[in-house]
């Protein structure tokens, strides 16, 4: 336990010095703020609309107008925003050879995992709590209800560790970063479109399988407000899958 | 402490190591000799537990490498050929995070940070960023990394490549004085540093051991054999006449001058008698005639380089 604590830290620390972190999180910043300003504005003007038509008030919910968007903004923004998190965490570390030392101190192949995999679930930490200082400025002049707020935030960051355990075994397969980050990237962008595939397929059958392997269907019922036991268990056997590939990735080093 | 027995590694069709071989006690400083390529590198990441073989067993204070992994490498500090020292962080930020990985109980950490510290001359660069120091303080630093967690087993790949001689003969007198207290194995191309820290000498080439013995014994390889040098008064055309019909010269030959040979002998001191009063009864001055061993360099030449020329 104390490899993984000691791994994760290093990491973590790692990603508070390192630039392109900031950087990264300043162009989110950047891209949320301009997004939320313009959902809130409507919001609000919809609002002033709503009071001179009495009855259109009721289809009027911060939660559902402002703030989902906001989170599939930021849902979108992950697609990239993980593989730059996970990129180096394996392949920078094979390509300076430092792989070695982790290799040679008394760790088994998983705590390695596990601890790359908790650095780089910290770091999307910094991510989200970006990400929620807009609903929490929000609160200033608005009153809404937070459990929904919260337990959708909770959904998207399971969507963020799902990514995370995907890019960091991208990582583990390659020495080069770039490519690390495009074979991220483009798994993300893959399981994205097999949500959208759901709409677009003919049979209810196909439709039934693609909709119970989506990440977006799963996602429905947390940004809602709900948490189901079979999307939970859905989440955590994809980051368990991902995280038991990498580990065998790592594994199969000592044997070549 | 470290024994090895049978091993082998193939990459793919390529044997790096073919049936190696060897033990090592507890204490002893061992080098590893051999031309590059030679399979050094192979065997030692083979004993940390870093790689495994093809076929084979390795064993560290009597943990088997496969079987118990863990144990094996609590025991053992490792610099790999290029020091796996992270850019990013700084120098005692990073043997800590290093003892911290080899599971060095917290309450000593900073008391084995500050040992290494010590040990490698690093005090005056603790607190800068790795990424600033020079190729030789980096060296140092997988030094102090290998050092960090107090390991019974020092393994260390040419621990001396990119370094200035003064900091060589630091690394030799840091490597003299743990002596004794770890076991230690290092590799290197470079034979002054392996009679000046080793005891015992493994040479490997091509994936094969060629020789393992103590210094003393591999720079007499061939039993009674001597060699001398003489340095003469007066130049003579060819030594040779001079001593022939002594039937324990091997050979005779010219030095850098006229006045210095180098004679092979296979015999005892007796022999050296005979010669030098073959030289003084001839009237050629005798100024100085040193008995030598042959040195490591020829026996290790003899062993890589005259067994490729001899097929």
């Amino acid at each position: 336990m104390s490899g993984i604590m000691t791994i994760a830290w290093k990491e973590f620390k790692g990603f508070a010095k390192s630039p392109t972190f900031y950087i990264m999180l300043a162009m989110l910043t950047l891209i949320l703020s301009l997004l939320f300003t313009i959902q809130l504005q409507k919001f609000f003007q919809a609002g002033s609309m709503a009071m001179m038509q009495p009855g259109m008030g009721a289809q009027l919910n911060i939660h559902y107008t402002v703030f989902l968007n906001h989170l599939q903004i930021l849902n979108l923004l992950l697609i990239f925003i993980v593989p730059a998190i996970t990129m180096r965490l394996f392949a920078e570390e094979k390509k300076l050879r430092t792989f070695d030392l982790l290799l040679t101190s008394p760790l088994k192949s998983y705590e390695i995992v596990l601890g790359k995999y908790l650095g780089a679930l910290m770091a999307l930490f910094v991510v989200f709590a970006i990400a929620f200082a807009y609903p929490l400025g929000t609160a200033l002049f608005a009153d809404f209800s937070w459990a929904p707020l919260i337990i959708a935030f909770f959904g998207i960051y399971l969507i963020a560790a799902i990514y995370a355990a995907m890019n960091l075994f991208c990582s583990s397969l390659s020495e080069s970063i770039l490519i690390s980050y495009v074979m991220a990237a483009l798994l993300n962008i893959a399981v994205w479109f097999v949500s959208q595939g759901v709409e677009f397929a003919d049979s209810q059958w196909a439709r039934n399988i693609l909709e119970h392997i989506s990440l977006s269907f799963h996602i429905s019922g947390l940004i809602e407000g709900t948490i189901r036991t079979n999307s939970l268990i859905y989440f955590f056997s994809g980051i368990g899958l991902f995280l038991f590939l990498n580990e065998r990735v790592v594994e199969s080093h000592r044997w070549r | 402490m470290i024994e090895v027995k049978n091993l082998t590694k193939e990459y793919g069709s390529l044997k790096a190591i073919d049936n190696v071989s060897f033990s090592i006690k507890k204490g002893e400083v061992v080098g590893f000799l051999g031309p590059n390529g030679a399979g050094k590198s192979t065997t030692m990441k083979i004993i940390t537990g870093f790689m495994a073989p093809s076929d084979g067993s390795a064993s560290v204070a009597g943990f088997d490498v496969f079987e118990n992994p863990i144990e094996v490498k609590k025991r053992i500090g490792y610099l790999p050929e290029t020091p796996p020292v992270y850019a990013d962080q700084y120098v005692s930020e990073y043997l800590r995070y290093v003892a911290q990985l080899k599971k060095v109980p917290k309450d000593k950490l900073n008391t084995y940070v500050e040992r290494a510290i010590e040990k490698t001359n690093l005090g005056s660069v603790k607190n800068r960023l790795i990424h600033h120091l020079s190729k030789g303080f980096k060296q140092r630093v997988g030094i102090a990394q290998a050092i960090v967690s107090d390991p019974e087993v020092l393994i260390l790949d040419e621990p001396t490549v990119g370094l200035d001689p003064k900091q060589v003969a630091e690394i030799r007198d840091l490597i003299s004085e743990l002596k004794g207290h770890h076991t230690i194995i290092l590799s290197t191309h470079i034979l002054p540093e392996v009679q000046a820290t080793c005891e015992k000498v493994v040479i490997i080439s091509k994936g094969k051991i060629v020789a393992q013995d103590t210094i003393d014994n591999l720079s007499k390889l061939e039993k009674g054999q001597g060699r001398i040098f003489v340095r003469l008064r007066k130049e003579v055309s060819d030594l040779r006449t001079v001593i022939s019909g002594i039937d324990e010269v091997l050979s005779v030959d010219v030095g850098t001058t006229k006045k210095e040979w180098r004679i092979d002998y296979k015999g005892d001191d007796e022999t050296i008698d005979k010669v030098s009063s073959r030289i003084v009864s001839n009237g050629l001055g005798l100024i100085e005639l040193t008995p030598s061993r042959v040195d490591l360099e020829d026996v290790f030449l003899k062993l890589t380089y005259g067994m490729e020329k001899g097929g």
